[in-house]
Parts: C-alpha cells; structure tokens; sequence
C-alpha cells in the first residue's frame, strides 16, 4: 500500500474509533482526539519504519515497539502520550477490528460448516493449549523469579 | 517495487467505501449495546462489542445475506491489519508507560513463548485419537494463523494433507477463535491457578484479534492489574509475532512430526476401528 493510502485509512480508523468511544463510553469527539492522533501518529510511524528497515517483521511489532518507546520513561513525551491514550478505552479500537475481520471471513462460513465436530475440536484443543501452555510456564519462572 | 492492489488511492476508496460505511453502523450497533456481562459459576464471561461486529460481518457476506461481494471480503483482510495497528499501538504505550513490569517479567516472557507448543502436547493426541493422519500435523504444529498457513503450504505444498489441515483450523479459528478465546480465558482465569500476570502474558499467541479477545476479558476481570496485563500481553505478543514463525518451522513441526510417528501407531488404529466398526455397520 502507498502511504497515502494507508493514511487515509488510519484516518478511516480513527474516525471508527471516536465513534465507538462516544457511542460505548460517552467521550466526546473533541477529547478523543489527541488520544487518537497519539494512536495513529504511532501506527503510522510504524508503517513507515517497517517500510525502511530491511528486517522483515510484521508491521504491528514495529507500531508495538514505537508505541513502547513514546511512553517509556526516557521519552519526552511520555506523560502526554500516556494521557492521552488513556482517554480511549481499551476496547473501542475493536470494534471496527471485528467488523472488518468478520467482513473478510463472511465467505468462510460453508467451509467452516464443512469442518465436522471433529476438526472443531481440534481446533478448540488447539486454542486452549496454546494458551494454557504459555500461562504454566510464565507462572513457573515468575514464581522462581520472585516476580509474583 | 512494491505491488499495489489498486492503481490509485481513489480507486481504492471508490471500491471500498462501502465496507468503510459498513464498519460504521457495525460500531454504531455493537457499542450501543455495549458489554453484557453473563455470570458464569464464580466468575463472568463478558460479551464485548467487537463480537457483534464480527457476527454482523460474517453475516452480511456473500453467503448469507450478500451485502458484500467476494471482492470486498477479499479487501477486508488487508484493512484489518490497518484497524489493529491502533490498538497495538495503545498497548505498546501500556507496556512503555508500565516497563518496570515488562522489564522484571522479562525472564518470564521470553520462555513463555515455548508455552505455545502446548498446542501440540494438547491437541496432537486428540487429533490422532479421532483418526485424522499427516493432517493432524498441520493442524496441530501451531495456532495457525495466516502466517503458519503459509509456512505449512510452503513446506508441504497445497495439496498436502498438512496444508488441508493446517487450513481447517485457520477456518475455525477465524470463525470461533476471538468469541472462544475470550470464553476460555474468563474460565481460566475463574479456576485461579495462574497468577493474572501469567494470564496476561499467556494471551500473546501471535493473533492480534485473540489477544485483544483475551486481554478485554482479562482487563474487566482484573481491573486493579489491568495496565500490568495489558503491557505484558502487548511484550508477549510482540516477541510472539517476531519469533512465530521461527518457533514453527524449527521447534513446532520437528515436534510434531516426532509425536505423530510416536502415537500414530499406537493410539492412531482406536481411530480406524472406529472407522471401520462404521464401514461394517454400513
């Protein structure tokens, strides 16, 4: 995608985002603001260094790593970052998440009925491992590490 | 030379506003009726506006109610990435703005992510036990989101009963995992056994919309650790999507390819006499 096509959308977004944090959480446009220019100032930023750097990762490691640097403790701008990110509650970026990634798997639903019990199965059996595998062993170190 | 998909960036709105003004009424929808928290045994499980979305836009496909065509679904996987990168990015800032944890945990997050093979200890047995053959491989090697999707095609082609199964569960991750996920976290977080920092770290499996999932549960549930949870599910699941895919081709597949030569034999023939008991039955 060009930059300016992943501008407009990040803007497309972050529209997305206002309107679910005023219709969800009653924050009015004018103070979602700069909470969501923080947001997409960082994610494009992120774009824009994934583009740079020859070290292929996926974009969102590099928004993630920006994102952590704007508000670490040697950042200059690290209290108006954290601030205003605070004003987007934590779910209303997700909301046009979930409709874009339903709108791409809508055409899915005949192989997923298609599946059988038993794939269906294995696929839950592959969620809960994941998961419950990577909690025992970060309790484990944590607990031997005196972390928790 | 990148590709682009469209000529132009009117081009590109021309052919995707409608999903743009879609995803508008599916907010306007999804946050009115906002969080319904169901009780569930001692705890909750939490239904979030982002699975109502999701459900409207599975719905509104072309094979259900055809309010979007295949070229708009097809359009709708790249703009998902887009819409994610905000949330990241929130995260990212919780994980600066709570480093102190992040940096302690340290030791913890970068072992955890061998935690994902679980997938392969829990999952491989079932999948032989119920017959299935090299598909259990690609089923069961990771959490298959698109990237092991294509690792598993590249190494074992298309048409491969390990690309078929590897295929399968993207298909039903995609449509159950982020609702599930959110569900089965809120159960492991009732039962008590991991501390909410293990929970939190645990839920970076390397699927953006999972985490979110996880960590949205987690946060209601936890609210006095939500920034702790939030930072490190942001670290985890960014070491998760930078090592992934390594962790799949050279620890996740040896081990299954290992484990199915080990158990197919011996627990794999329950499996076809079942089969067969059936063909008889016939």
């Amino acid at each position: 995608m060009r930059y300016i096509e992943w501008l407009v959308l990040f803007v497309i977004s972050g529209l997305g985002i206002a309107l679910a944090n005023f219709v969800g959480f009653d924050v009015g446009f004018m103070e979602s603001l700069p909470g969501i220019l923080v947001l997409l100032a960082i994610a494009a930023a992120g774009v824009a260094v994934s583009k740079v750097i020859p070290l292929k990762l996926p974009v969102v490691a590099y928004v993630s790593i920006i994102g952590l640097l704007a508000a670490c403790p040697v950042s200059p701008c690290r209290e108006f970052v954290i601030d205003a990110a605070a004003k987007i509650n934590f779910t209303a970026p997700l909301t046009m998440v979930g409709a874009y990634a339903g709108i791409s798997i809508s055409d899915q639903i005949k192989s997923f009925l298609k599946q059988g019990w038993k794939m269906i199965l294995v696929g839950i059996f592959v969620m809960t491992g994941t998961f419950i595998g990577s909690a025992a062993i970060a309790h484990i170190v944590m607990t031997l590490t005196g972390t928790i | 030379m990148d590709k682009f998909v469209y000529p132009s960036l009117k081009e590109r709105l021309k052919a995707e506003y409608k999903i743009y003004l879609t995803a508008f009424v599916f907010i306007l929808i999804a946050d009115s009726i906002g969080q319904i928290q169901i009780p569930l045994g001692p705890g909750q499980f939490i239904l979030f506006p982002i699975f109502y979305a999701l459900i409207m836009g599975v719905l509104s496909g072309p094979q259900v109610t055809k309010i979007m065509k295949s070229k708009q679904v097809k359009a709708a996987s790249k703009l998902v990435v887009v819409a994610i990168c905000p949330f990241i990015a929130k995260l990212g800032i919780n994980a600066g703005a709570s480093l102190e944890t992040v940096i302690s945990a340290g030791p913890a997050l970068l072992l955890q992510e061998f935690g994902n093979l679980g997938t392969i200890l829990l999952a491989m047995p079932l999948a032989v036990l119920l017959g299935m053959k090299r598909e259990a491989v690609g089923a069961t090697h990771s959490i298959n989101r698109e990237s092991n999707l294509a690792l598993i095609t590249d190494v074992y082609g298309p048409d491969s009963p390990e690309a078929r199964g590897s295929l399968s569960i993207y298909v039903v991750g995609g449509m159950i995992g982020t609702v599930y996920f959110g569900f089965m976290v809120s159960v492991v977080a009732i039962l008590g056994i991991f501390h909410p920092y293990a929970l939190g770290m645990a839920s970076g499996v390397g699927a953006g919309i999972l985490m979110a999932s996880a960590v949205a549960s987690l946060t209601e549930i936890y609210p006095a650790m939500a920034d702790q949870i939030s930072a490190l599910a942001s670290a985890s699941e960014t070491i998760s999507g930078i090592d992934g895919i390594y962790m799949a081709l050279f620890i996740g597949l040896p081990l299954c390819n290992w484990l199915y030569k080990v158990l197919e034999p011996r627990i794999g023939r329950f499996g076809e006499k079942r089969k067969q008991k059936k063909l008889e039955e016939k």
